[in-house]
């Protein structure tokens, strides 16, 4: 049968597109300085969303990059290192579920680690570590997964699955009502 | 004014008398003849008084038989049960099932999220470390944002303060 092959290779054609298509996210990693200054200067867009959340926890009026790095993910399993002078961030992403990405972070101070965490890191929430006090300012690190440009657009084209929406729908409300 | 007809009749039932009979026979052309069709009239008359007795009395056996056997089938009907699969024991079983399955559903969806775990929508610390010779004081919180954000935290305490340096690019 010629329909056979055909079939099997448009299936995992399309199998490979969904799954490339869905790890494409970008990991934002940005090391942090937090203070309070006379006159703050405007946040770095990476930081727009989170803006009234970091002040409130923190109590700073700006929040300045020293470091960063935008990684995008293609298979969930890359490493990479968002530097500063002094300090660096090193993340280890070790593979994706439905939670999020399983992360490893490590702070380097120079040579030194000052702090180790594993974390799955979730699409939808960002993860603000605080760190060390760095003069008059506290060192953050901030890591926020990114919906890439493509997937974005593709997103928007193409409508939810309506059995798995209604289930998360379901699912939302079933722990609104009962929390 | 009776007509000729009213009057025939009349006569052959028997029920002119006096002078009307007599000037109603005056007109018969033939009273013999006349005589011979009112006997035969009431003959007929008689027999079919005595069929139509009969009949009328099978009529009614009839109708009665008939009214008896629709009233027993009405009867019978009221009684027998609606043959429809929705009885209500049925019912009340469907609704206990239907329950049963409401209940479970949200027993299960709700051990997905038990109360005080992170959410799987929120970002979650499995475990974290400071380096204990260096930060010997260091202690570790892992709370959530109460705002719309969903920003997971993990807070430190305790950690070297470190010289203004430090914040250079």
């Amino acid at each position: 049968m010629q329909l056979r092959p055909l079939l099997l290779a448009v299936f995992f054609a399309l199998a490979v597109s969904a799954v490339s298509a869905d790890a494409a996210q970008a990991v934002w990693s940005g090391l942090v300085i937090a203070e309070n200054v006379p006159q703050p200067t405007p946040i770095p867009p990476e930081l727009t969303k989170l803006e009234p959340t970091l002040k409130e926890l923190f109590g700073y009026n700006q929040f300045e990059v020293i470091g960063q790095s935008n990684k995008t993910l293609k298979t969930g399993q890359e490493d990479w290192l968002a530097n500063s002078k002094y300090f660096g961030l090193h993340v280890d992403a070790r593979g994706e579920n439905d939670s999020g990405y399983a992360l490893n972070l490590k702070l380097y101070k120079e040579n030194d680690v000052l702090l180790e965490t594993d974390a799955t890191l979730s699409k939808s929430s960002p993860l603000v570590i605080k760190g060390p006090q760095v003069g008059s300012g506290q060192l953050l690190l901030v890591l926020v997964v990114k919906d890439d440009e493509q997937a974005h657009r593709r997103r928007h084209a193409e409508p939810a699955n309506p059995i798995t929406a209604g289930w998360h729908r379901l699912r939302r409300i079933i722990h609104n009502v009962i929390p | 004014m009776k007509t000729f007809e009213e009057k025939w009749t009349a006569w052959l039932d028997g029920q002119l008398s006096g002078k009307e009979l007599i000037e109603f026979e005056a007109t018969l052309p033939d009273l013999a003849v006349a005589d011979a069709e009112k006997r035969d009239a009431q003959k007929l008359g008689s027999f079919l008084k005595q069929q139509l007795g009969v009949q009328i009395l099978s009529n009614a056996e009839f109708f009665s038989h008939q009214l008896h056997e629709r009233i027993a089938r009405d009867t019978q009907d009221r009684h027998r049960p609606t043959s429809t699969w929705w009885t209500i024991p049925r019912l009340v079983w469907s609704g206990a099932t239907a329950l049963a399955l409401f209940v479970i559903t949200t027993v299960v969806l709700m051990n997905q999220h038990q109360p005080g775990e992170q959410s799987e929508y929120l970002t979650q610390i499995l475990n974290s470390r400071v380096d204990p010779a260096a930060n010997p004081n260091a202690t570790i919180y892992i709370f959530e944002s109460k705002n719309d954000n969903k920003v997971t935290v993990l807070w430190t305490e305790g950690l070297q303060t470190l010289p203004a340096d430090y914040a250079a690019k």
